[in-house]
Parts: C-alpha cells; structure tokens; sequence
C-alpha cells in the first residue's frame, strides 16, 4: 500500500510512491526542521515575486491579445496566469509549512492538497504555452495529441507525482526553449533573447528542482526556486522594456 | 511556410498603412499604396476605412488629395507598436 510522504516542509514536495521511506526520512525532517524559518522565507519570497511577474506577464499578453487576437498569446496569458496562482499559493504554502510540519494532521492534508494543486496547475500552465506554440508551428491537429500525451504519462507516473509533474514541465520548458531557439535565430531581436533566457533560466530552474526532488537536497531546491525567480525577472524586464520603450 | 509568403493580416495592412502616413506626415495616396505594397483598389478600401474610424484624416487641396495621424490614429499606432514588440518577443508577428 503506497503513502504520501512529506519530503521537508520549506520544498513543498510531497511524494506519493509504493515503498515506504519515512523511516529513511526521520533524521532529515529533524536536522530540517532547525534551519526551517529562513529557508522558508527565501522560498516564500522568491515564490511571491516570481508568481507576480507570471501574473504580470500573463496581464500585457492578455492586453496585447485584445488588440492582436492571437492563439499562441492566448496561450501564453492563460499559461502564465495559471504559473502565477500556483507560485503564489505556493508560497503561501512554503510560509504554513514551515510552522506546521509536524503539529496538525488537517494542515498536514491542506497543505499536501496544495502542493498537489501547485504541481498540476504548474504541468497544465507550462502545456498550454507549449501547445500555443505547437499549434502555430506545426498546426492545430498536432496540438490535439500533446494532452493524451500528458494523460498517459500522468496514469504511468502516478506513483511519484511531484518527480513526474517536474520531469513533464521540464519537457514541456525544453520544447518551448527548443522554439524559442528556432524563433530567436529567425527574428535576431533583443526582445525574443529576452524572452529565451527567460524561458532557458526557468528551463535550467527545473532541472535542478528535479534533481532536488531525487537527492532531497534542501540546497538545491532553493539554487532551484533561485533560478526560476531569475527566469521570471527576465521576462518581467522583457514586459516592462516592451511596454516603456516599445520597439527598437 | 516561410513568414514573409504568408498573407498578411488586415491588422498588419492597416499598420503598414498607418506607419507610411505617420512616417510621411501629410501623405499621398501614391506614397502610401507603394509603402504598403496594395493595389489602387484595396488601398481606397482601407483608406476608407481607417478614416472611418478616425485613425488619419483626408485633406483635399485642389487636385492633391493627402492624407494624415489623428491624434487618435497616433495612439492607436503607439499602443500597436508596443504590442508589436511584445508579440516579437515571443517570435511571433501581426
């Protein structure tokens, strides 16, 4: 019978597989738990800042949609305002967590439920932006199979949902880098090498999440939530630039 | 399909149309229809329409016909212009 196990309540990762390593888990939850309130500060603000340059990113596309009534940017504003109520939320979380690790178990179900939430919203927000750019690269038939895709890797990955919700988000954040690449080379604009290394640094962000998630390195995970919160400024700077400066 | 075979919007004809006017100042028709690659016909169309809207104005002088930003038009140009830049920022065009 498999369980949820609580990996270190300022990651926010909670992890659903067959074998039973809360045991193995025990000591780490106590040495944790000592550095818990600065580490969870870090995420919460990162978190924080990083969800309101999503939601404002997700705001202008929105905007600029009114005026331009394109799919891949319709794509881009829903994408985006999903990222951004995940990761404030999510730091909301990592503030609770920090407090209630091992006090309440309704908590401990609130916040599981939340962290869940996060990281299907954050699969969800990253396919919707990679279909916006499947769909005006390859057509719309092509966009039709990307979530049956995700349907049955989700079925396959259950058992370790928040190594899986990673694993999709990092192949979703490497096709839209990958096109980010191809559009970059056609289009040679200070405006799309922003949104690259924009797009590149969130990229970079979840690999090393992934890699936190498998080693359970509290270090990693906040080198990795650092990392997104740069990839988010990116695109706010990109956001602020285009709609202070315009083009040129 | 390559971008530059591709069709363009009739967003992108009435930019193209309104930032050979804004970059002319008082513009002729001949000017406008050779910077924004129409035919004699669809350009009167558009021309229409977009005074319609009260984007440009039309001034007749006599024979000379030209025509000119609104404030309105001018606006609207900068707002597009700023939408421009962020849509290419997402590789994308109008």
């Amino acid at each position: 019978m498999g369980r949820f196990v609580f990996r270190g309540a300022e990651r926010n990762v909670w992890t659903f597989r067959l074998d039973d390593v809360s045991e193995r888990l025990k000591p780490l939850v106590g040495a944790e738990f000592q550095s818990m309130p600065a580490s969870a500060l870090i995420t919460f603000a990162l978190n924080m800042l990083s969800g309101l340059a999503a939601l404002l990113t997700s705001y202008y596309a929105y905007k600029v949609n009114r005026l331009v009534d394109n799919s891949v940017l319709r794509a881009i504003s829903i994408g985006f305002m999903l990222l951004g109520v995940g990761l404030v939320v999510d730091a909301g979380t990592s503030l609770v967590s920090g407090k209630v690790l091992v006090e309440s178990f309704a908590e401990r179900v609130l916040i599981l439920l939340v962290s869940f939430t996060y990281l299907t919203v954050q699969m969800v927000a990253y396919l919707v932006i990679a279909l916006g750019y499947v769909r005006a690269a390859y057509g719309r038939q092509a966009g039709t199979l990307a979530p049956l895709a995700l349907a049955g890797s989700a079925a396959l990955g259950l058992y370790r949902f928040s190594l899986l919700s990673y694993f999709v988000a990092l192949v979703l954040l490497a096709f839209v880098v990958f096109q980010g690449v191809l559009l970059h080379q056609r289009e040679k604009s200070r405006f799309s090498a922003i949104v690259l290394l924009g797009f590149s640094l969130i990229f970079a962000a979840h690999l090393v999440l992934l890699v936190s998630v498998l080693t359970l390195g509290t270090g990693l995970y906040l080198v990795g939530t650092a990392v997104q919160f740069l990839g988010f400024l990116s695109l706010l700077a990109f956001v602020v630039r285009s709609e202070v400066v315009g083009p040129g | 399909m390559a971008q530059g075979e591709k069709q363009r919007s009739v967003l992108r004809i009435n930019l193209d149309i309104l930032n050979a006017v804004s970059d002319e100042g008082d513009a002729k028709p001949t000017h406008i229809l050779y910077r924004a690659n129409l035919s004699h016909e669809r350009l009167v169309r558009y021309l229409d329409d977009l005074t319609g809207k009260g984007l440009i104005e039309m001034k007749q002088d006599g024979e000379n016909r030209t025509y000119s930003m609104t404030p309105k038009g001018v606006s609207f140009l900068i707002e597009m212009r700023r939408a421009e830049s962020f849509v290419q920022g997402f590789g994308l065009a109008i």
